[in-house]
């Protein structure tokens, strides 16, 4: 190697290690500009531009630039904890305020307390007073919820099956059996093979008491929505009688072939498929679900509209009916303390929210512009341009990203409400609010939604699973009803009795 | 962050000593150390970039191994958060999660021991006794592909062919073996099997890939000695080949024990149903769970060090008994 060469070798190393050192001590420091606000939202498809049609109207409404952190839905929740441990904590973010790793950062003060202080702003004091309280976090308010349907759970059933069976629309649990029975062995298909079951339950994501089909079918029995009193005590659901009864039902369910065999490992992605394809029956999930499940069917086979019917929630054997409500809300937006430090500016940050939850924030985000990706027909939105790019990158952007930051109006609860494209379509939408409205009367609470005991967030990671386990290995035959019981002492005895004391004592403290 | 949560990386003497000779005498006249650094100038200026990626991206980071002793608070930083001592090493030791993450990691390491590190060893004696070239190279490739994918997709494999609604290989069995469907998926029982049928298939063909270029190594002429000598193929196996890649075999053992206590946690992760949790439940994944779901990142940092000084004990106990057995260690 000449020196020549040898020289020209090493100032390429030393320019590359100088490289290195530099991308490593890169911190761009933001200045605290208060005409731009930093915020981090759920994405549903691809990231929207930020200079694109859709977020100009929108940094329009709000009178502020907007540098919006687009996160997967799928791992939401992950970079929610990764960014609360980071330093750059987003002036506004969309998260779970019930999480642990939320409460930790906002009690050490990472995050605008806001209890008592949206009262002034139009758009952003709780529409509803059930909603408002299923927020706290242990009487403290830390951000604005984004609203969606109170009451949402519903059974999914095939309509032909029904009508070629013979059969009624179930109204009590026992009519869901005898649906779940004759869809099992009655060959409604017609294929002449034993080869259908009634119900299709995913491997369920959440914990317990997370709006999982058993925790809706537990409610039918009478059990209590997470917490409920028995003997002047508040008690975990799955702590009373009611539980066990509810899963001794659909242990039997499984025992006969009831319900599709993997239902601890069918992925939740994958949970239309066994109905479209015509191996199951009945879905107990959210209402939309029939929507979607409509629509499947029409991509299947055009001709198909009419495949699908939805019940509201079932009453008991006795007659008496629980229905399983859901928190009308999905996740709050906070306002960190970071760039936002005086009052003066949290002001500022709380009236451009409040604008983008006026009518005609709420239309922007939910709907889109009017006149270039919609129109208004009375109380409906219909699509228009589609086939312009420039307009389908507004239609996507605002269903897949943008209707995100609606809070007074949001995914299933838009401004206007998308036109349903056939009656059928139209029928079940419709069909949405009556059946809302009926169960609400009927809907039974978790009284402690605002209450987080400390124990459970410092042993959350021992205790979460130890119910849902345990309810999937009894109902799978794995363990007997002793071992079930077993498991819930074993709740109780790592740590539960503290957090069962705690969730007593708070709930007398601030009121539920 | 996913350094401080998982600092089980044992840094290996990557950064060869190439500093002045052993000092001759002591007080005696010695060349001064920037002469030698004058002299060798380039090589110093070589080595400097690796020194720069170990300080910046290893060893910098352990500063966040000291959250491990704190109540760490990520609004208060670093310095801001108290000290706590041994807190959540006494949490971890005496909580209820920890034996069984223990016996669970165990049993895994251990059946990757047995199963899992021998097969690639077998598969490239194998192959080196392959006469045609192009079988042995088709073979070799075909065998490599698993490694590319991700864990993702075997899991999805797996979930496909095992599944007992629709698993190919499960209504395959069930009609060849009869009696119940058996959902090997979700069964604890099966937890196990399935992760080392996994390994195996995906990491055995690229493991091969070292020991085969051991045994291209041996030198040729040893065989045919041999064969003069009138060695079979057995002989010539056991006293050549097997001798000649003995060291190879030595580093990767030593390597592979410092990886122990990693379990793969994509792999686990993947693959853990409500069913299965009881054997699928180990450290790595009580480490994201803990940290990341949790958001408790002291206790998830406390969890992930002891782990990775376990990794560090491990590396250092072999390496000695390698040299106690009279092989060459790794340093």
């Amino acid at each position: 190697m000449t020196i020549f060469s040898r020289r020209r070798l090493a100032v390429a190393v030393v320019l590359s290690t100088a490289m290195l050192a530099a991308a490593c001590s890169s911190g761009d420091e933001k200045p605290a500009a208060s005409n731009e606000l930093t915020v981090m939202a759920p994405l549903f498809g691809t990231a929207p531009d930020p200079g694109g049609e859709m977020q100009q109207a929108v940094e329009k409404v709000v009178g502020k630039k907007l540098k919006i952190t687009w996160v997967p839905n799928a791992e939401y929740g992950d970079k929610t904890n990764v960014t609360l441990a980071s330093d750059k904590i987003p002036d506004l973010m969309v998260v779970n305020e019930k999480s642990p790793a939320f409460i930790k950062a906002a009690e050490a003060g990472a995050f605008w307390d806001l209890t008592g202080k949206l009262d002034k702003y139009e758009n952003l004091k709780p529409a509803n007073e059930q909603t408002g309280k299923n927020t706290l976090v242990n009487g403290k308010t830390y951000g604005i919820y984004r609203v969606r349907p109170l009451l949402r759970s519903g059974i999914v059933i095939r309509k032909d099956w029904l009508a070629k069976l013979g059969l009624k629309e179930p109204k009590t649990v026992e009519d869901l059996y005898t649906v779940a029975k004759a869809f099992t062995e009655q060959d409604p298909d017609g294929n002449g093979k034993k080869d259908t079951y009634g119900l299709i339950i995913p491997k369920w994501p959440g914990g317990y008491s997370s709006a999982s089909p058993y925790d809706v079918m537990e409610t039918w029995f009478g059990a209590p929505n997470g917490w409920g009193e028995r003997d002047g005590k508040l008690v975990p659901g799955f702590d009373t009688p009611e539980f066990l009864g509810a899963n001794r039902w659909l242990r039997k369910w499984v025992t006969e072939g009831l319900i599709n065999p993997d239902f601890a490992t069918l992925d939740t992605a994958n949970w239309n498929d066994p109905f479209v394809q015509g191996k199951g029956g009945m879905i107990i999930d959210v209402n939309v679900r029939a929507t979607q499940l409509l629509d499947l069917f029409k991509e299947k086979t055009p001709k198909d509209i009419d495949k699908v019917t939805l019940v509201g929630n079932l009453a008991r054997a006795d007659g008496k009916k629980f229905s399983y409500p859901f928190t009308g809300y999905n996740m709050v937006i906070a306002v960190s303390k970071q760039n936002v430090r005086t009052d003066e500016q949290l002001d500022q940050a709380l009236q451009s929210l409040d604008k983008l939850a006026s009518k005609e924030g709420s239309v922007l985000v939910t709907n889109g512009i009017e006149g270039r990706n919609f129109k208004v027909d009375g109380k409906y939105a219909v699509p228009i341009a589609q086939d312009d790019p420039k307009v389908k990158a507004i239609q996507n952007d605002v269903d897949k990203a943008f209707i995100q930051l609606g809070t007074r109006a949001s995914v299933g609860m838009g401004a206007y409400q998308l036109r349903p494209n056939d009656a059928p379509s139209r029928a079940m939408r419709e069909k949405f609010d009556v059946l809302m409205n009926e169960d609400l009367k009927t809907a039974v609470f978790n009284p402690v939604l605002g209450v987080i005991a400390p124990t459970s967030i410092s042993k959350g990671q021992t205790l979460q699973n130890i119910i849902p386990d345990a309810r999937i290995k009894y109902l799978s035959g794995a363990i007997t009803e002793d071992q079930l019981k077993a498991e819930i002492k074993r709740w109780y005895d790592s740590g539960g009795t503290q957090i069962a004391q705690e969730t007593n004592d708070l709930a007398a403290k601030v009121g539920g | 962050m996913a350094t401080e949560l998982a600092p089980n990386q044992v840094v290996p003497p990557a950064v060869p000593m190439t500093g002045p000779a052993p000092r001759r005498k002591r007080g005696g006249r010695q060349r001064p150390l920037w002469r030698d650094l004058l002299r060798y100038r380039w090589l110093y200026l070589l080595l400097l970039p690796g020194l720069v990626y170990f300080i910046v991206f290893k060893y910098l980071p352990m500063y966040g191994l000291t959250i491990a002793f704190k109540d760490y608070v990520p609004f208060l930083g670093y310095s801001g958060s108290q000290w706590v001592g041994l807190e959540h090493f006494q949490a971890l030791f005496t909580g209820p999660d920890f034996g069984r993450l223990m016996i669970n990691t165990l049993i895994l390491a251990l059946l990757t021991i047995v199963f899992v590190f021998p097969a690639p060893i077998v598969v490239a004696l194998m192959l080196n006794e392959l006469r045609i070239r192009v079988l042995k190279r088709s073979v070799q490739s075909l065998i490599y592909i698993p490694h590319f994918l991700s864990w993702t997709i075997v899991a999805s494999l797996t979930y496909l062919l095992f599944s007992v609604d629709f698993g190919v290989i499960a209504g395959w069995l069930h009609d060849v073996v009869g009696g119940q469907k058996v959902d090997y998926v979700a069964q604890a029982d099966w937890f196990r099997p399935l992760i080392v049928l996994q390994l195996l298939w995906k990491q055995t063909g690229w493991g091969t890939i070292i020991y085969l270029a051991a045994l291209a190594s041996v030198d040729t002429q040893l065989y045919e000695a041999a064969r003069v000598d009138g060695a079979g193929r057995w002989r010539q196996f056991w006293h050549i080949t097997l001798p000649s890649i003995q060291p190879t075999i030595v580093v990767m053992a030593i390597l592979t024990s410092g990886n122990l206590m990693d379990s793969g946690f994509e792999q686990i992760w993947l693959m853990t149903t409500s069913l299965n949790r009881d054997v699928a439940d180990v450290f790595d994944t009580f480490v994201y769970y803990v940290g990341i779901t949790q958001g408790s990142f002291s206790y998830a940092t406390a969890v992930g060090l002891f782990k990775g000084v376990i990794g560090v004990v491990l590396i250092f106990g072999s390496n000695l008994l390698a040299k106690r057995l009279g092989q060459r260690g790794l340093f």
